[in-house]
C-alpha cells in the first residue's frame, strides 16, 4: 500500500498527456484514491539522507560496475566511470536493516540500446540463492517500508534513458535524488523528460507502462499468497499470537511459543522479546504517571472465602447478614450461588484500593479459578476500574502452585507483590509484601491448622482503620514517596525492591536480639526463619549475652536466659513480637507480647 | 446493483445481528462503485447451499416432521463456525430433504437436508468495521458479530500512543483521534482463522483510510 502511495504521483507525472486509450492509466483505481490523498498527507516512510561516508559493507566492486548501496538510513554511490560503448552493468545491492534480506540485483545494458532491461534484472540473496526473473517480484517481497525504495530504485532506472544519460554515474545520482526526495519530489523525472527527444520520451513511456503493469501484477496480487509467505518468513519475527496467527503479519503459526496471555484474551501469546519491549514502554510510561505497578492476592489478603458447604452450624446466621449484590461497594459479606461460595471482604478493602489505585497500576493474581477470580474482582471492583483485564488466575501461570511475574506486564523493578503466602513467589521475594492472613471464616482457620474460634463465630471482625490492610497502605505509600521523591538516581535505575528493603530494614533498628528456646537444639540459629527476618527488619541477632543487648525473644519465662533478661530489665516477648512487627512494618509495643512461665519447668 | 439489493435485503433480515457488519458490506459497495473498485468490494456474506445429516428422534415423526426438522437444524447449524465456510448466520430454506435412514436399535433416522444458508466469512485484505471491546499496551481488540480481530500496536499508526488510565485509550499526540473501548474502526484484515465457535483475526490500521470512524466520548 506504502508503496503505491509512493509511486502513483510520479506515475501521473510521466504520463500527464497520455491519451485515455490507453490501457491502465491508472494502474488501478484505488491509486488514483491514493494520489488525492498523498498530496495532504505525508509519505508514510521518510528516507533519511545518507551519511557523508559511509564503507560499503560489500565487497569492492568490479570495475565497470556501478553499485549501489541501499539500506534504509543510507544510499552510496561510489562512482565508477564508465563507457558508454562497452556494457554497462548496474548493480543494486539492498540490505535491510534487520539484515535479513540482502539481495543484489545486476542488470546488464546493451551499449547500442542503452535502455536498462529491467526484465534480466538478476536478484540473489546473499544468505540463499533468491532469484527471479523478475526483480519486482523480489521487490514487492520485501515489507512495505522496503517495498517504497524498491520501487524508487525501478524507477530511476527507467529514466536512465539513452540520451539522457549512459553513465552509470548518473544512475547512482538518480537513485541518490529518488531516495533522498519524498515521493512527491519529482525532480528526476522532469528533468528526464526535459533533456530528452520526444521519441526516446515514448519508448520510456511504453517502459514505464511495461513496468507498470508487471509491478502491478505484483502489488495487487497480495494474493498471491506463496509471495507473502516468502516475504514473511523473511521480515516478520512473529513476537506473538492471536489465535495462532502472528500479530504483526497474520500468518499462521504452527508451533506455539511464548507465554500465554490468556488473562487478557483467550488465544493471545507473546514472545520474550515482545514481553520486554512493551515492558519497556509501559515502564516509561507508569513512570510518567508517577505509578508503580501491585500485584495482589485475593484469598486471605484482600477477603476470605468458604464454601457453603463448609459453614459451621455457629456460622449459619451469616446467611442472614449477606449484603445485596446490587451494590457491593456498601456490603463486606456476599453469598455467590454461582461458585458456591460465601465472602468476606476484609474491612478497608474498599478504601484500600481507591487509594492504592491512585499511585499503583493493580494486577489481581490469584491460585483461585478464573471463574472464582473474576467473580471476586467484580466484588471489589464493580465498575471496572482498578482490574480491567488485569486478573490473573490459576489458569494463567506458567508453573503449578507458583505465581510468577513473567505473565505481569511489568518490569520487575517496579513490582510490588501483596500475598499472604510466600512459598508462591520463590522467585520474587524481594518484591514481595507478606500479609497476615484474614481468617474469617472457621474453615479458613481449620484449613490451616488454628483451633480457634474464626472472627465470623466470635462476631467480630479486624479493626478497620488499623487493621492489616490500613497498616499497608501505609508502607506502600512510604515505598512510593520514596522512590518517587527520596531517591536521588535516574527514575529508569530505581528499584522499589532496594526501597522495601530499606523500608523494612528500618522496623528493627537498633534492636540486639537474643533467642531462647526459640529454635530446635542442634539447629542452625542462622538459618533459622526468625533469626533472617530479624536481620531483615534491621535489628541484630546474637547468641552471646550482654550489655548490648536490647530484647530476649523465648517461648518461655522459666529459662536461664529469660531470668537473665528480666533480672537486667530487658525486654523479654513472646517470638510473635517479630512476627507482628513483620506484618505491620513497625516495632510492636513488647508488652503485649508476654512470655509466660511453663508450668513443666 | 445486484449485489446490493441483496445486501438490502440481508439488512432486513438479520439487522438485529451484524446490523453493523452489513452496513459496512452496504457502504463499501457504494464506495466501490465510485471509484470503480470492483475488485476489492466486501464479500463477508455468502448464500450458499450446504448439506447436513440431521439425525431425528422417532418422536418428532408425524405431521409436523418437516417442521421439526428444520427447526432443530437451525437450532444446531444457526451461530455456528466451519473453516470452510465461516460462521452460519440464518438459514434462508430448504433445498430438498432426502430420504430417511432409520438406525439400527435405535430408531433414530438420519435425513440428508440441502439447506440454503447466509454464511459470513471474513478474508484477508478486506476492509471491516468493528466495535473496539478491549484496549491495552498491546494493542486492541475489536468485534464484528462473531469476529474477534486483535491489532496489535505494531500496526497502530506510530503517531497515536496508549494511554493508560480508567480509560485506557490510543491517542494521537493533538488528541484529535482517539481509539478507546466502543469505539468504531474500520480495519483491514490481515489473518484469519476459523474455529469452531469463533472467527480470530489480525487486522491493521495502519494504512490510508483506516482508523477511527465513531468515537464514543465525541458522541
Amino acid at each position: 500500500m506504502n508503496g503505491k502511495n509512493s509511486l502513483s504521483p510520479s506515475v501521473s507525472r510521466i504520463q500527464p498527456d497520455d491519451p485515455p486509450s490507453l490501457p491502465r492509466e491508472f494502474p488501478h483505481p484505488q491509486s488514483r484514491r491514493f494520489h488525492s490523498s498523498s498530496a495532504a498527507r505525508p509519505p508514510p516512510c521518510t528516507v533519511h539522507p545518507p551519511p557523508a561516508a559511509p564503507p560499503p559493507p560489500f565487497a569492492p566492486p568490479h570495475p565497470g560496475e556501478s553499485t549501489v548501496y541501499l539500506s534504509p538510513l543510507r544510499c552510496v554511490s561510489p562512482s565508477a566511470t564508465n563507457d558508454s560503448r562497452k556494457p554497462i552493468i548496474s548493480s543494486v545491492f539492498i540490505s535491510t536493516t534487520n539484515g535479513l534480506f540482502d539481495a543484489c540485483a545486476t542488470t546488464r545494458r546493451n551499449p547500442t540500446d542503452s535502455r536498462p532491461d529491467l526484465r534480466s534484472f538478476e536478484f540473489s540473496a546473499a544468505d540463499s540463492s533468491i532469484s527471479a526473473s523478475n526483480p519486482l517480484r523480489l521487490l514487492a517481497a520485501s515489507s512495505s517500508s522496503q517495498l517504497i525504495r524498491s520501487i524508487r530504485i525501478k524507477m530511476s532506472l527507467a529514466t536512465n534513458s539513452p540520451a539522457h544519460s549512459s553513465s552509470s554515474d548518473d544512475f547512482a545520482a538518480f537513485l541518490d535524488v529518488a531516495l533522498d526526495s519524498h515521493s512527491s519530489d519529482s525532480s528526476p523525472y522532469e528533468k528526464a523528460e526535459h533533456d530528452n527527444n520526444a521519441e526516446s520520451e515514448r519508448i520510456k513511456r511504453r517502459k514505464v507502462e511495461k513496468l507498470e503493469n508487471s509491478e502491478e501484477d505484483i502489488l495487487y496480487g497480495a494474493e498471491e499468497k506463496s509471495l507473502e509467505v516468502l516475504s514473511k518468513q523473511q521480515l516478520c519475527s512473529h513476537p506473538g499470537s492471536f489465535g495462532n496467527m502472528c500479530i504483526i503479519c497474520g500468518q499462521r503459526l504452527d508451533e506455539e511459543s511464548g507465554v500465554t496471555f490468556g488473562y487478557i484474551h483467550r488465544g493471545l501469546r507473546l514472545n520474550n522479546d515482545e514481553i520486554n519491549r512493551l515492558r519497556n514502554i509501559d515502564m516509561k510510561n507508569l513512570l510518567q504517571h508517577k505509578k508503580l505497578i501491585l500485584v495482589l492476592d485475593l484469598d486471605h489478603t484482600l477477603l476470605n472465602s468458604t464454601q457453603l458447604g463448609h459453614l459451621t452450624p455457629e456460622e449459619e446466621y451469616l446467611r442472614s447478614q449477606t449484603d445485596s449484590l446490587e451494590d457491593v461497594t456498601k456490603g463486606s459479606l456476599f453469598l455467590l450461588n454461582s461458585v458456591h461460595t460465601m465472602t468476606k471482604l476484609r474491612p478497608f478493602v474498599h478504601t484500600f484500593l481507591k487509594e492504592a489505585s491512585q499511585l499503583f497500576e493493580m494486577y489481581i493474581y490469584t491460585m483461585g479459578e478464573r471463574a472464582y477470580a473474576f467473580e471476586m474482582a467484580k466484588l471489589l471492583d464493580p465498575k471496572r476500574e482498578y482490574f480491567s483485564a488485569k486478573v490473573i488466575s490459576r489458569d494463567d501461570g506458567t508453573q503449578k502452585h507458583q505465581k510468577g511475574l513473567d505473565v505481569v506486564l511489568g518490569q520487575e523493578s517496579a513490582v510490588l507483590i501483596l500475598d499472604d503466602t510466600e512459598n508462591a513467589w520463590t522467585k520474587h521475594k524481594e518484591n514481595l509484601i507478606l500479609m497476615e492472613r484474614y481468617h474469617f471464616f472457621a474453615s479458613s482457620c481449620h484449613q490451616f491448622g488454628f483451633n480457634c474460634k474464626s472472627l465470623s463465630e466470635l462476631k467480630s471482625d479486624e479493626s478497620e482503620t488499623d487493621g492489616a490492610l490500613a497498616t499497608i497502605l501505609k508502607v506502600l505509600k512510604q515505598v512510593h514517596s520514596i522512590f518517587f521523591n527520596e531517591l536521588s538516581d535516574d527514575l529508569v535505575d530505581r528499584d522499589v525492591r532496594q526501597v522495601l528493603k530499606t523500608v523494612r530494614s528500618k522496623v528493627l533498628e537498633g534492636c540486639k536480639v537474643v533467642f531462647s528456646r526459640v529454635f530446635p537444639t542442634k539447629f542452625q540459629a542462622d538459618n533459622h526463619h526468625l533469626w533472617k527476618m530479624v536481620e531483615q527488619l534491621g535489628g541484630t541477632c546474637s547468641t552471646e549475652l550482654d550489655r548490648s543487648v536490647t530484647h530476649m525473644v523465648s517461648t518461655d519465662a522459666g529459662t536461664e536466659k529469660s531470668r537473665w533478661a528480666l533480672k537486667e530489665e530487658k525486654f523479654l516477648v513472646h517470638p510473635r513480637w517479630i512476627e507482628a512487627s513483620n506484618y505491620f512494618w513497625k516495632r510492636q509495643a513488647e508488652e503485649n507480647f508476654p512470655v509466660e512461665q511453663t508450668k513443666k519447668q | 446493483m445486484g449485489l446490493m439489493l441483496r445486501s438490502n435485503a440481508l439488512n432486513l433480515l438479520f439487522e438485529d445481528r451484524f446490523c453493523l457488519t452489513l452496513v459496512v458490506l452496504a457502504r463499501s459497495q457504494i464506495e466501490s462503485r465510485n471509484s470503480h473498485q470492483v475488485k476489492r468490494a466486501a464479500s463477508m456474506f455468502f448464500h450458499i447451499v450446504l448439506e447436513r445429516n440431521m439425525q431425528l428422534h422417532p418422536r418428532h415423526f408425524g405431521r409436523n416432521l418437516r417442521e421439526n426438522l428444520v427447526s432443530k437444524l437451525m437450532k444446531d447449524v444457526e451461530g455456528t463456525c466451519s473453516g470452510r465456510h465461516g460462521f452460519v448466520v440464518a438459514i434462508t430454506g430448504i433445498e430438498n430433504i432426502g430420504k430417511g435412514l432409520i438406525r439400527d436399535g435405535t430408531g433414530f433416522v438420519t435425513f440428508p437436508v440441502k439447506y440454503q444458508c447466509v454464511v459470513f466469512r471474513p478474508f484477508k485484505g478486506e476492509i471491516l468495521e468493528a466495535v473496539v471491546t478491549m484496549v491495552n499496551k498491546m494493542g486492541f481488540f475489536a468485534e464484528a458479530g462473531p469476529v474477534q480481530i486483535f491489532v496489535s500496536n505494531h500496526l497502530i499508526p506510530d503517531d497515536m500512543e496508549f494511554q493508560s488510565g480508567d480509560v485506557p485509550n490510543y491517542t494521537t499526540s493533538d488528541g484529535s483521534v482517539k481509539i478507546q473501548k466502543d469505539s468504531e474502526v474500520r480495519l483491514k484484515i490481515i489473518g484469519t482463522r476459523v474455529d469452531a465457535t469463533e472467527i480470530f483475526c489480525i487486522g491493521t490500521i495502519k494504512d490510508d483510510f483506516l482508523g477511527v470512524i465513531n468515537d464514543p466520548s465525541a458522541a
